[in-house]
């Protein structure tokens, strides 16, 4: 006899149940490091180069 | 508006989840543990804990604590107590020994199996978290060790300088013992024979005394030996330490920061929280399913029954210890790409690994606390009549084991307990640690976020075991 996955549904769905906080956490984790990384690749962007001219307009 | 929208969407889902799910549970304790919520609702509720845990940890705990706490010396111990500890662990094993040739082949009449698996492999875990390293006191083998060297310094004058001690082994054997232990505990069919028993007793005491004669009695019994390996290291935990003469005390937890972290630290680390996870998982209904498939397509393999059996056991037990030690590199690794430190995996992982005792004792005190409580009583009358030759040594041959002494709900709410309690020491231990070792506090914040992780993958993991081991 065949015995369809669904027959037993019940006690996966509940095992299932334990890895749902897991899964939240690991996601908003995910979201942080990524906003934290696309926040220091903005600063590094946005900070003056070593390397750059010097400013025509800057004071002597 | 929308968080408000969002708020009412989740609690409406939590509501129907805990109304649906009863009918799934049907298996499950809730029948015989009268409890208020699903038990899958712990899980959720312990994650609550946790993420607040690392939260008032991340504000009101900016500075390392545990890493820099002193200990006082707060007694003295008269030097007699070790070798007369020595001489009573000694006289215990010899009687263990003698009682598993010359008493009852039996596991319910020879008080043997129920020392070694009760007594000694969960009882002693508890005395050690509480009052410090007592099996070292005792450890017959160490004890034996000591008075052979005593004896020959005596007959023959100094002793041979012992061998160094191979740093590259480090706690390996220790973690190999312990997986080989829970094997026999777990897999071995002839588990509760106390013959058998006796003789892998002087197997490992052969063993023991061969590796200090080699490497030196301390060096060995520090790294090699793995009960001293095991219960030394819940005794960090402990608040109180014991040295020879004196006795020690400290904050709880702070034993652990101490904890040099050779190889094969990690590995015995992961070994205890593994050994005892598969231990769970073996008796729920998931191995139940999985374990008939395995048997079966060994057997078309060409293994008998038994010997397919074991196999199938043997290879559920090194996937869980190898899971487990998977998840904590998972973290170590989310940690250093998170903290930018100029450390390498294995370096962090060595130096965070303490933070896994407490998830071990956590794991040890769930999973065991009620054969320890419950079936631990046939001690009362094992130890009367230790032979099962119908003595009455101490009176109480005649005990019973009441086995409704501790409410199954109670039960169940000291294995919550448990885990919640160990797996904030956890995070605890791993926060006061990245305080040392990254720039700020911030820093250190950010590179807890994967041990966060891990801690509620390791109590969702630990919930989801005891409740199907109680299904």
């Amino acid at each position: 006899m065949i015995e369809l996955p669904i027959a037993h549904a019940g006690h996966w769905i509940a095992s299932l149940l334990y890895l749902v906080p897991l899964v939240i956490v690991v996601a908003m984790l995910g979201f942080s490091s990524l906003r934290d990384r696309r926040a220091e690749a903005a600063e590094a962007a946005a900070a003056p180069s070593p390397d750059a001219a010097p400013d025509e307009h800057a004071a002597p | 508006m929308i968080r408000r929208r969002l708020l009412a969407g989740l609690l409406a889902a939590v509501a129907t989840l805990a109304a649906l799910p009863q009918a799934a549970l049907a298996h499950g304790i809730v029948g015989r543990a009268d409890l208020p919520i699903p038990q899958w609702l712990f899980g959720w509720a312990a994650t609550v804990v946790l993420v607040v845990s690392f939260v008032g940890l991340a504000v009101l705990w900016p500075r390392p604590r545990l890493e820099q706490t002193a200990e006082r010396r707060i007694a003295s111990v008269p030097k007699l107590l070790d070798p007369l500890c020595g001489a009573i662990g000694v006289a215990l094993f010899a009687i263990f020994v003698y009682g598993g040739f010359a008493g009852a082949q039996d596991a319910a009449t020879n008080v043997g199996p129920t020392f070694v698996f009760v007594i000694f492999w969960v009882g002693l875990v508890m005395v050690s978290a509480l009052f410090g390293d007592v099996f070292a006191a005792f450890n017959p083998w160490r004890a034996i060790a000591r008075a052979a060297a005593a004896i020959a310094k005596v007959g023959r004058g100094p002793l041979p300088e012992p061998m160094p001690y191979p740093p590259a082994l480090g706690r390996w054997p220790a973690a190999a013992g312990i997986v080989c232990f829970v094997w026999i505990e777990v897999v071995y069919p002839d588990r509760g024979d106390p013959s058998k028993l006796a003789v892998l007793a002087l197997g490992y005491a052969a063993v023991q005394l061969v590796g200090m004669s080699l490497y030196g009695i301390a060096p060995w019994t520090r790294y090699g030996d793995a009960f001293s390996a095991y219960y030394g290291m819940f005794a960090r935990i402990s608040p109180l330490r014991w040295e020879r003469g004196s006795l020690y005390a400290r904050a709880p937890l702070s034993g652990l920061t101490s904890l040099d972290a050779v190889p094969g630290t990690v590995a015995l680390l992961c070994a205890m929280i593994g050994t005892t996870s598969f231990d769970g998982f073996s008796a729920g209904p998931a191995w139940g399913e999985i374990a008939p498939r395995m048997t079966d397509s060994l057997r078309n393999i060409g293994f008998s029954q038994s010997t397919s059996l074991e196999i199938a056991f043997t290879i559920g037990l090194i996937v869980v210890v190898s899971l487990v030690a998977g998840l904590f590199q998972l973290g170590v690794r989310g940690m250093r790409s998170a903290s930018h430190v100029d450390l390498t995996a294995e370096q962090l992982a060595a130096r965070f690994a303490h933070s896994l005792a407490p998830i071990a004792l956590a794991y040890v005190v769930a999973h065991y606390f009620s054969l320890l409580f419950v079936n631990g009583q046939a001690f009362g009358y094992l130890v009367s009549d230790p032979l099962g030759s119908g003595a009455n040594v101490f009176g109480t041959a005649k005990v019973t084991v009441d086995y409704g002494w501790i409410p199954a709900t109670t039960i169940w709410y000291v294995q919550v307990a448990a885990l919640v309690i160990g797996h904030v020491a956890g995070l605890i231990l791993a926060h006061d640690r990245a305080l040392v070792t990254f720039a700020d506090g911030r820093a250190a914040t950010r590179s807890q976020y994967w041990m966060l992780a891990v801690m509620i993958a390791f109590t969702s993991l630990g919930l989801w075991l005891l409740s199907a081991a109680n299904s």
